[in-house]
């Protein structure tokens, strides 16, 4: 059954000399799905990376990529893979064109044409060496590297941070059509914005420990809104203190401040209603932050 | 150019390839140059004769003969400066290959490729071995074709024999170089370690002749193998060009199995 699962990582540890980089990480990833890996610098993300491409071996447990052993089996892993790394690191005289030429050969595949056409889509001149580049343009030829096999996975180690909006707009266009194929993408960040636009789900590592795994959609329910509301006469704090999902509410005479998951603004609504009110002010706090204060919360409580 | 590892590898090396053979011809295009002179000046055979044995064995590995065109070449070029050169192109293509491309954060692109480890060691090692036998080869025709303006007169077979025992010297070297590379990936230290060996089989080489202890020694140096049977003048000494080789195959094999079982650096 593993040969139809993309990724599979069980109790993944992973020392450097006394270093723990990896502290038992397990997750799957399913065929059609975009996994959001969030993290901040050195929680382990790119360590993950390079075990499940056979980079690094690991010190306990395993990682396997449609059913191979990562380690054992990279070759096998490489033909059904496409790898965007964190450094976008190229050879630095060779043009684009000269690149997809090279691993098109390494790959023993014909893959000059979709190259060509993945980098016009990207708005990517093939012709300059990797070296005169701009970071934004060595990104953009690290994706068409990866792309242009068709690779059943898509492993990307922070393929964005360098693009403007509208690049991004093409690549995730591109990430979309390539799960509607049944492909699947491991995408790395440091940020949520830069996946929730794209991801199914997300995990979040820190310290090298998986965290939390969350489905996008779920966590956006989550997500909380900001709300501020004056009145034109005092209110009581009870009506409003027996509300359900309210956090760090505060009453104070004739305002009320709190913040509210979805699912609780139409109960809130309502009970605000039935007083006359002078201003109302509601805004969805930034995913990222109630995301990041949801876990801290969850983290402190598990201590 | 780019369909393997070892096309791409040697077109990397294609400008300082050039750049080695030109130089190589002048520097050769030099001594030819100077010899009609030093022939007509007896005084440099005597001058050789008068120096320590210690000093002149450094200097001139067998036979230090200046009267002869062979003898002259020996001193000059194939004691020193030949080995310098093919040393030094060979150790520094071997540590370019592997932990230079780590330290260049090319190697994860690379080997996401479906290509195995063994295989990027073993192509890595062709186009350095090759690259290595291109400089020997243009050194040889370089003293055949400029020896025969001044009238040097070379036995062409001869310097072709010098010439692959020098390109052997060379790919030992680098194979070290390799080696340490496989297993550890640090440029500095691929790079540091087999020109440090280098100098020391160098002087045990010359030495072992004057000093005791050194005598056991003498052939385990890849210089003996080099020019301990002086192919300049006795032609190909297969025994040594065997020792060479093998040497060779063991740390290529080493630099196989150390990259394959190492994590790679990011």
């Amino acid at each position: 059954m593993d040969e139809d699962l993309p990724v599979r990582l069980s109790g993944l540890r992973k020392r450097f000399g006394t270093s723990v980089a990896l502290e038992g990480v397990s997750l799957t990833i399913e065929p059609g799905e975009v996994f959001g890996y969030l993290g901040p610098n050195g929680a382990g993300k790119t360590t993950t990376i390079r075990i499940l491409l056979g980079m690094l071996r690991p010190s306990s447990g395993t990682a396997r990529v449609f059913g191979l052993d990562s380690w054992r089996e990279s070759v096998a892993v490489h033909r059904l893979v496409g790898y965007v790394p964190g450094e976008s690191a190229l050879y630095r005289r060779l043009t684009g064109r000269q690149h997809i030429d090279y691993f098109a050969h390494l790959r023993h595949r014909e893959d000059d044409a979709r190259g060509a056409v993945l980098a016009a889509d990207l708005d990517l001149d093939l012709d300059r060496p990797a070296g005169a580049l701009s970071r934004g343009n060595r990104q953009k030829l690290s994706i068409v590297l990866a792309l242009m096999s068709e690779p059943r996975l898509l492993i990307l180690d922070e393929p964005t941070s360098g693009l403007d909006p509208l690049v991004q707009q093409a690549f995730h266009a591109m990430l979309r059509s390539h799960t509607e194929r049944g492909g699947s993408v491991l995408f790395s960040s440091h940020v949520l914005g830069e996946v929730q636009r794209v991801a199914d789900r997300i995990g979040v590592i820190r310290l090298g420990q998986l965290i939390a795994v969350e489905r996008l959609d779920e966590l956006r329910a989550k997500s909380l809104h900001r709300v501020r509301a004056s009145f034109v006469d005092p209110v009581p704090v009870d009506r409003f203190s027996a509300l359900p999902g309210l956090q760090g509410l505060v009453v104070t005479d004739r305002t009320l401040q709190c913040s509210a998951p979805q699912w609780a603004l139409d109960g809130l609504l309502k009970r605000v209603a039935e007083h006359s009110v002078e201003d109302f002010e509601c805004a969805e706090a930034d995913l990222d932050e109630s995301f990041m204060s949801y876990y801290a919360r969850e983290a402190t409580d598990a201590s | 150019m780019l369909r393997s590892v070892f096309a791409k590898t040697l077109r990397d090396q294609r400008r300082s390839l050039a750049w080695w053979s030109v130089s190589l011809v002048l520097i050769v295009g030099m001594y030819v140059a100077i010899w009609p002179s030093v022939r007509d000046q007896p005084s440099v055979g005597d001058f050789l004769d008068q120096m320590p044995e210690a000093i002149r064995s450094l200097f001139a590995s067998s036979g230090a003969d200046m009267s002869t065109p062979v003898g002259y070449l020996q001193v000059e070029l194939m004691s020193f400066l030949g080995p310098a050169v093919v040393l030094l192109y060979a150790i520094g293509a071997a540590v370019a290959a592997i932990g230079g491309e780590e330290e260049h954060h090319t190697m994860d692109l690379l080997l996401a490729n479906p290509i195995r480890r063994s295989r990027v060691v073993l192509d890595k090692f062709a186009a350095m071995a090759v690259g290595t036998f291109l400089l020997a080869a243009v050194t040889g025709t370089a003293l055949v074709a400029e020896g025969q303006i001044t009238g040097m007169d070379l036995p062409v077979g001869n310097v072709a024999a010098a010439m692959l025992h020098l390109a052997m010297l060379g790919v030992v070297f680098g194979s070290l170089a390799l080696a340490l590379s496989g297993w550890t990936g640090w440029a500095g230290l691929s790079r540091g370690i087999p020109a440090a060996l280098a100098v020391v089989a160098y002087a045990v080489n010359a030495l072992a002749p004057l000093v005791d202890w050194l005598e056991p020694l003498q052939k385990l140096s890849p210089f003996y193998q080099y020019i301990g049977g002086d192919p300049l003048r006795e032609g190909v000494d297969l025994p040594s060009v065997l020792v060479s080789v093998t040497t060779t195959a063991v740390l290529v094999a080493l630099a196989v199995v150390g990259f394959r079982r190492r994590d790679i650096a990011a």
